[in-house]
């Protein structure tokens, strides 16, 4: 894994000013694009998807990207923070806010419970007992139908009027909607900022670089994955909450394996183990499948085609080979 | 190397550049044309049921056509803008969203799948936007789901297993025995299937079910003859159905039982073959051989064989030109395309459009409509297309329905 070490050196010790600065205010510049983004998207509804998706995505590669290992079963994360911010609303009337945050604690527990037996494992094994216990509490929320509407779906996650400290906003105009999207994907990536540069950060790709060396400086490697694993559910599950509230129901194709191989693509497009890659995988997937899909029916073999492309091309991913075009 | 690389790349950069600039432009273009009255469309072009969804959005450009050459709405022509929902409510939703905040869609039809359809409803509902579902729910009738600015223009499946069961029961004998694909349409169906059954007094041998997507039906079909049951009932679809009838077919049960299913499907009696299908008798919303008793099948079937080359339409096809044309003929008779007005204009239409008398009930906004009694036929040499017999009709009634107080209205 060379090119991890190249960014590693690129990032953390640049030679150029202007790089450094880029890195020190990473979310600064995130924050930044996210509030002109909508202008470059031929709608709102697929902004705030790729939004979405995009934090979907981060979540995802604070795993595979920074911890090296590589999950199958993230679409049980992410459905559970949707359905845990779909149920609570729609059954238990609660607001808005309480079912983001709830959301998120609902994948950070779900993350929990399938980290516990998954993390003894790594490699192809991880991969599959993740994939498993997908697949296991895809079902059960498949036949739960009285509290997830089953086959059907649930529906009725009607967030209309929201009101944050005494400003009151109509949640269902689209550019109401995508900012307050934004902004709970904005603190969310502050968030992650945090994490990853914090000595427990250090921790974790040190773990990715050489597990043994970890180990041997004394840390304890399961439960940094456990706890990897867990904050990777937690902004998971946002991300599935945000869904939940922004299309006004909860699919059951949301923790649907397909759902899981959809953020492994993202984050390869992307470039893993960059901070804003899989933001960058997520925005060119759905756009190319938006677009394309108006023009014909095949965009499935156009959106194949570039990825083949890029894995052939940019194993980098998309932003990872910027990076690397502007660090030369 | 790097070089020619480095070219490469950028000329990657740049193709994709220009494709999502070229994006929001194009969509600026066609915003320009405005004052037509925009139909949504999101359909399952991509995935099992592509075909179905194609004949769909045939048939609904049958309606826009007539209703352009008519003069529209004061001269307000209809415009039909066709989405690919994936058969995916997520992305369902997303379009629909997308439909009525970038395109502001006047009217939604369309879907073919019980999900589906919900999803889209949700997010019409929302935003006070009339939608007419054109696949198969009973759910979407229910007081939660329902809108006053929902339609539900296809046959639900309490209608139809209702229908095929008042016949079926009649005839053939009491003593039945359940084969359900284990999910919502399913359960519906056996549903249906039951509470007609109620007045026959029939007798439930077994319900038995097997997951969606099956490829063998080996193992269950031993266990059902087994049960020497009068009538086996299959309820499931698409290529679960055609795999189920044509295995049954090999186990030599059509000698030793009557098959009966909900719904048979045009396209997918074409696709499996004569021999599956054959002697099967179920029930469909629309057949194109009514054409020679009803006058207004005759017509739309003429028009959908002139605009694409000598096709007859299918039953999932019909039901996206009767969704479309009963809300334009709405929106005419009400002289506007302000929801408020529309709404109470289609409940009060009393059309025959493509398949005789029909209405949509007060309260629900269910349509009112015949079901066909059909039987699976090989087909003659001459005509591919005929490969169903008309055996009886249920006529439209109200009772066939589920009452208001049990969906949940209130009168």
């Amino acid at each position: 894994m060379t090119y991890t070490v190249e960014k590693a050196a690129m990032t953390r010790l640049p030679k150029d000013g202007l790089m450094d600065m880029a890195y020190r205010h990473r979310v600064l510049l995130s924050a930044v694009f996210l509030l002109v983004f909508p202008l470059l998207v031929p709608f709102k509804a697929l902004a705030v998807n790729i939004l979405i998706y995009g934090l979907y995505a981060l979540g995802f590669n604070l795993l595979f990207g920074y911890l090296g290992l590589l999950s199958f079963g993230h679409s049980a994360l992410f459905g559970a923070g949707s359905y845990a911010c779909g149920i609570l609303l729609v059954h238990y009337g609660m607001p808005w806010w309480a079912g983001l945050l709830l959301g998120t604690v609902a994948g950070g527990a779900m993350a929990g419970i399938i980290g516990m037996f998954a993390i003894r494992t790594s490699g192809i094994y991880f991969a599959m007992v993740t994939l498993a216990l997908s697949q296991c509490v895809y079902y059960i929320f498949y036949q739960a139908t009285g509290l997830t509407g089953g086959e059907n779906g649930l529906r009725g996650v009607n967030v209309s009027d929201i009101s944050i400290f005494g400003l009151h906003l109509y949640f269902v105009d689209p550019v109401t909607r995508y900012y307050v999207v934004a902004a709970c994907v904005i603190l969310a990536l502050f968030f992650l900022s945090r994490i990853l540069a914090s000595p427990f950060g250090a921790v974790i790709e040190a773990t990715r670089e050489n597990e043994a060396r970890a180990r041997a400086s004394g840390y304890d490697v399961r439960r940094v994955r456990l706890v990897t694993f867990i904050l990777s559910g937690g902004f998971c599950g946002l991300a599935g909450a945000l869904q939940a509230i922004h299309l006004s129901i909860v699919p059951i194709e949301t923790m649907h394996y397909e759902t899981s191989g959809l953020v492994v693509m993202m984050a390869l497009l992307g470039g893993m183990g960059t901070f804003f890659g899989p933001f960058i995988g997520a925005a060119v997937f759905l756009l190319l499948e938006n677009v394309v899909s108006l023009w014909t029916v095949h965009w499935q073999l156009f959106v194949g085609a570039v990825f083949v492309l890029c894995v052939l091309f940019f194993p980098r991913g998309i932003w990872g080979s910027v990076l690397h075009w502007v660090k030369k | 190397m790097t070089d020619r690389m480095t070219i490469s790349r950028r000329r990657l950069l740049g193709t994709a550049g220009v494709a999502v600039a070229m994006s929001p432009f194009s969509i600026n273009i066609a915003r320009a044309q405005e004052a037509k009255i925009k139909i949504g469309f999101p359909v399952p072009l991509t995935g099992p049921y592509g075909t179905e969804a194609e004949d769909q959005v045939r048939a609904a450009q049958v309606a826009i056509a007539e209703f352009n050459e008519a003069g529209g709405l004061n001269g307000r022509l209809a415009e039909l803008l066709v989405r690919d929902d994936k058969l995916n409510p997520g992305e369902a939703a997303t379009r629909a969203i997308e439909l009525i905040e970038n395109d502001k869609i006047n009217f939604m039809v369309g879907s073919l799948s019980a999900a589906v359809q919900l999803a889209v409803n949700n997010v019409t509902k929302q935003r006070k936007v009339i939608f007419n579902s054109i696949s198969q729910s009973d759910t979407i009738n229910e007081v939660a789901d329902f809108s006053p600015y929902t339609f539900h223009e296809a046959l639900n499946p309490h209608m139809t297993a209702g229908a095929v069961g008042r016949y079926a029961f009649s005839k053939f004998g009491k003593k039945v025995v359940f084969l359900t694909a284990d999910y919502a349409y399913g359960t519906e169906m056996v549903t249906g299937f039951r509470e007609a059954g109620k007045a026959f007094n029939i007798e439930v041998l077994g319900d038995i079910r097997h997951p969606i997507g099956a490829t063998d039906f080996s193992t269950l079909l031993p266990r059902i003859q087994a049960m020497k049951p009068d009538i086996l009932c299959i309820s499931n679809f698409g290529r679960d159905q055609q795999i189920a009838l044509k295995q049954a077919t090999d186990f030599g049960m059509k000698k030793q039982m009557k098959i009966i299913a909900p719904i048979l499907l045009y396209t997918g009696r074409l696709a499996a073959g004569e021999a599956a299908f054959e002697g099967v008798i179920g029930g469909t919303s629309y057949y194109w051989g009514i054409e020679n008793k009803i006058a207004s099948a005759k017509a739309f079937n003429d028009r959908f064989r002139k605009m694409f080359g000598g096709k007859v339409p299918s039953d999932y096809g019909s039901l996206a030109y009767g969704g479309v044309k009963t809300l334009l003929m709405g929106a005419k008779n009400a002289g506007s395309v302000d929801p408020e007005k529309v709404i109470p204009a289609v409940e009060a239409l009393k059309y025959d459009y493509y398949k005789g008398p029909q209405f949509y009930r007060k309260c629900d906004h269910q349509s009112v409509q015949s079901v066909f009694i059909i039987e699976s036929k090989a087909a003659p040499k001459d005509n591919p297309a005929d490969v169903f017999n008309i055996i009886a009709t249920d006529e439209p009634a109200e009772a066939n329905l589920r009452s208001c107080e049990a969906l949940g209205h209130k009168a």
